[in-house]
């Protein structure tokens, strides 16, 4: 692990040391699960809002397509394929 | 009739149990990636890829790596998407996908696409399953699929016999 310099506003800091106690952890390692799940929210953000692919949303997390659907089904995220696309898809099977 | 597949569709209509009878209505073919996204771990929906692709009921493709490379450039989708993207536009014909990118990609490119909620009804609309088993397994998409309440109600509708569809 590499070792970096922050400034964090004191919020910030109250926040890492409540959830240090709280979860009987050091604060480099609460940082750190923030971090991740700051990463997390982020990227299915970018998911729901249609600026990342499914693929590329199981990339970014370290999943494979199957867990990034079983993590998003989980969060009840909404998929972003609207009612106009869901009623062209009909077209696809007229012959 | 024959359809492209990206692994979204795919993997949601192996979640729902649904693939199996979606390959026995319609000719599957995958690219090698949506294989390769497919069956990266040893999960259920993998298995069952698995075994309808050795049992040649998905057939896989080798997708033209130039124009897979532009597409992922133009359009900012991933290998898999971008290989099945270029298949489709390469042999004319619908992509099955539930990625909005590569929806709106397709719409751009003229190449008709379909999503998992479609395979749904029209099995059922061709009476491979019954009313009450449709809506189970909608249930079930809409675990996963995770579409939007409108689609669902209108899905549920058309499964009861509600709206005809037109397929």
């Amino acid at each position: 692990m590499s070792v970096i310099s922050l400034r964090l506003k004191d919020r910030e800091i109250e926040r890492i040391n409540e959830l240090s106690k709280m979860s009987h952890k050091d604060k480099s390692a609460v940082a750190r699960e923030l971090i991740d799940y700051g990463w997390e929210f982020l990227m299915i953000k970018q998911y729901r809002e249609g600026k990342l692919s499914l693929s590329a949303l199981a990339e970014k997390l370290e999943l494979s397509v199957s867990e990034a659907i079983d993590l998003l089904s989980e969060f009840g995220v909404e998929s972003p394929i609207d009612y106009d696309d869901y009623l062209k898809g009909f077209e696809a099977f007229k012959k | 009739m024959e359809m492209v597949f990206d692994s979204s569709t795919m993997i949601l209509l192996a979640k729902s149990e649904l693939l199996g009878i979606a390959s026995e209505n319609i000719h599957i073919i995958i690219p090698e990636m949506v294989k390769a996204e497919c069956a990266v771990k040893n999960t259920f929906d993998a298995k069952l890829i698995l075994a309808l692709i050795g049992n040649k009921k998905i057939e896989v493709v080798t997708a033209n790596q130039k124009a897979v490379g532009a597409l992922r450039r133009d359009f900012k989708i991933h290998a898999g998407e971008a290989e099945s993207l270029a298949v489709a536009l390469k042999k004319q014909i619908p992509l099955a996908v539930d990625d909005l990118p590569t929806i709106k990609a397709c719409k751009i490119l003229n190449v008709k696409f379909t999503t998992a909620i479609h395979f749904l009804i029209t099995i059922t609309e061709k009476g491979r399953i019954d009313s009450e088993m449709a809506l189970v397994k909608l249930e079930k998409l809409s675990f996963y699929g995770r579409y939007n309440k409108r689609i669902i109600d209108d899905a549920a509708k058309r499964l009861k016999g509600g709206k005809e569809c037109r397929l």
